[in-house]
């Protein structure tokens, strides 16, 4: 157990940007996003400044899977299409990649496929801000993240806890750090400024059914996590299926044949995150 | 049955499935390839068509079964769990075909 209260915690995380850790791009990103008066146009110049940045990005929103009618060729154009709330989260997203890839192997393919997963599954519900459901997905375990970097020891001994008794990550950090991963990522989202939906989906996926802004939406995200470890996608930071939560599977009003269509589609999307290793 | 990137795609192939968009059928299951329609998919939106052929999965059958018995160990008897272990063993099950 972590000597230290939830309100330290707190404050810990919220400047996150202080850590040594920390990407030099995701400070940018975030002192970008946490002024609620950047208008888009300076988002896109933002992003078009950085190269490297700027490649990821449209990566990402031209695969085919992302499905636009035609390629994005541009920063701007891609900030446009998507709109500060989504665009943001992708910048977020493709800033802490690289710390995906470092301090838990696995968490990206688990991280893109579970965004992946719910963008399809809310086209499949009608809803029509999928995209934000995307962004959604793709930051869920953000908080995993933060707590790896605050605290490297410390998870891998709760992670190699979690393995040695047959539980999940989730279910025993708690113990360790006063505070869990939904908690710790809904705290970062909430200092970020993102949408009420999207930090509700963040602080809610291992309990859908407390969502009271996003009750679809965070249960989408619930499945999609629980699809892609039920298929062996990714790496989670342990090996189990968490449980389903009943009432919020039920919202979602999914038949076996939609869930053998959602299989088949995530096995594309597989493809995609290949190609997508940014 | 293997997903095929477009880009890897080459004359003489036969479609394992069907090339749909929405509920349409572009190309019908068991047409063979040829470089223009080769040409044509490449310029859909779509990433892969199914060809006949055996797939290439990175594990035995056998051995990919028990990760998903121990994945789903805990889990068993919660409400839907056996449900979702049905599909996704059926999922699996149907990449080695």
């Amino acid at each position: 157990m972590i000597d230290m209260d939830i309100k330290s915690l707190r404050r810990k995380v919220e400047n996150i940007n202080n850590l040594p850790t920390i990407p030099s791009t995701l400070k940018r990103i975030s002192k970008i996003i946490e002024d609620p008066t950047i208008s888009l146009k300076e988002i896109g110049k933002f992003i078009s400044n950085d190269p490297a940045l700027t490649t990821k990005i449209l990566k990402m929103v031209n695969s085919a899977f992302y499905g636009f009618p035609g390629r994005i060729s541009s920063a701007s154009h891609a900030t446009v299409l998507l709109g500060s709330n989504v665009i943001r989260g992708l910048l977020v997203g493709v800033s802490v990649f690289e710390l995906m890839q470092n301090a838990m192997l696995g968490l990206w393919e688990h991280s893109l496929g579970c965004a992946i997963t719910s963008r399809l599954m809310a086209k499949r519900k009608g809803l029509k801000d999928y995209d934000d459901v995307y962004a959604a997905g793709l930051l869920h375990d953000i908080g995993k993240i933060i707590l790896i970097l605050e605290f490297p020891k410390e998870y891998k001994e709760a992670m190699n806890e979690a393995k040695l008794k047959n539980v999940t990550i989730a279910e025993i950090e708690g113990d360790h750090f006063v505070a869990d991963h939904a908690d710790i990522g809904s705290w970062l989202a909430e200092k970020w400024l993102f949408p009420r939906n999207l930090i509700e989906v963040i602080r809610y996926h291992h309990k859908p059914h407390l969502s009271k802004s996003a009750p679809i939406e965070t249960a989408i995200v619930h499945l999609a996590d629980i699809l892609l470890r039920a298929n062996g996608m990714g790496f989670a930071g342990d090996p189990f299926v968490p449980a389903l939560n009943p009432a919020a599977f039920e919202v979602l009003k999914l038949s076996e044949t939609d869930l053998r269509e959602i299989l088949e589609e995530m096995e594309d999307s597989l493809e995609v995150t290949e190609e997508l290793s940014l | 049955m293997p997903k095929v990137p477009v880009d890897k795609l080459e004359p003489g192939m036969n479609l394992a499935r069907p090339v749909t968009k929405g509920n349409i059928v572009l190309l019908s299951k068991d047409t063979k390839l040829t470089e223009t329609l080769i040409k044509k998919i490449q310029d859909m939106e779509i990433n892969g068509v199914y060809i006949d052929g055996p797939s290439h999965q990175s594990i035995p059958k056998d051995e990919a079964l028990a990760q998903l018995d121990r994945r789903f160990k805990n889990v068993e008897d919660r409400p839907y769990m056996n449900m979702l272990k049905k599909l996704v063993k059926e999922h699996i099950e149907g990449l080695y075909d």
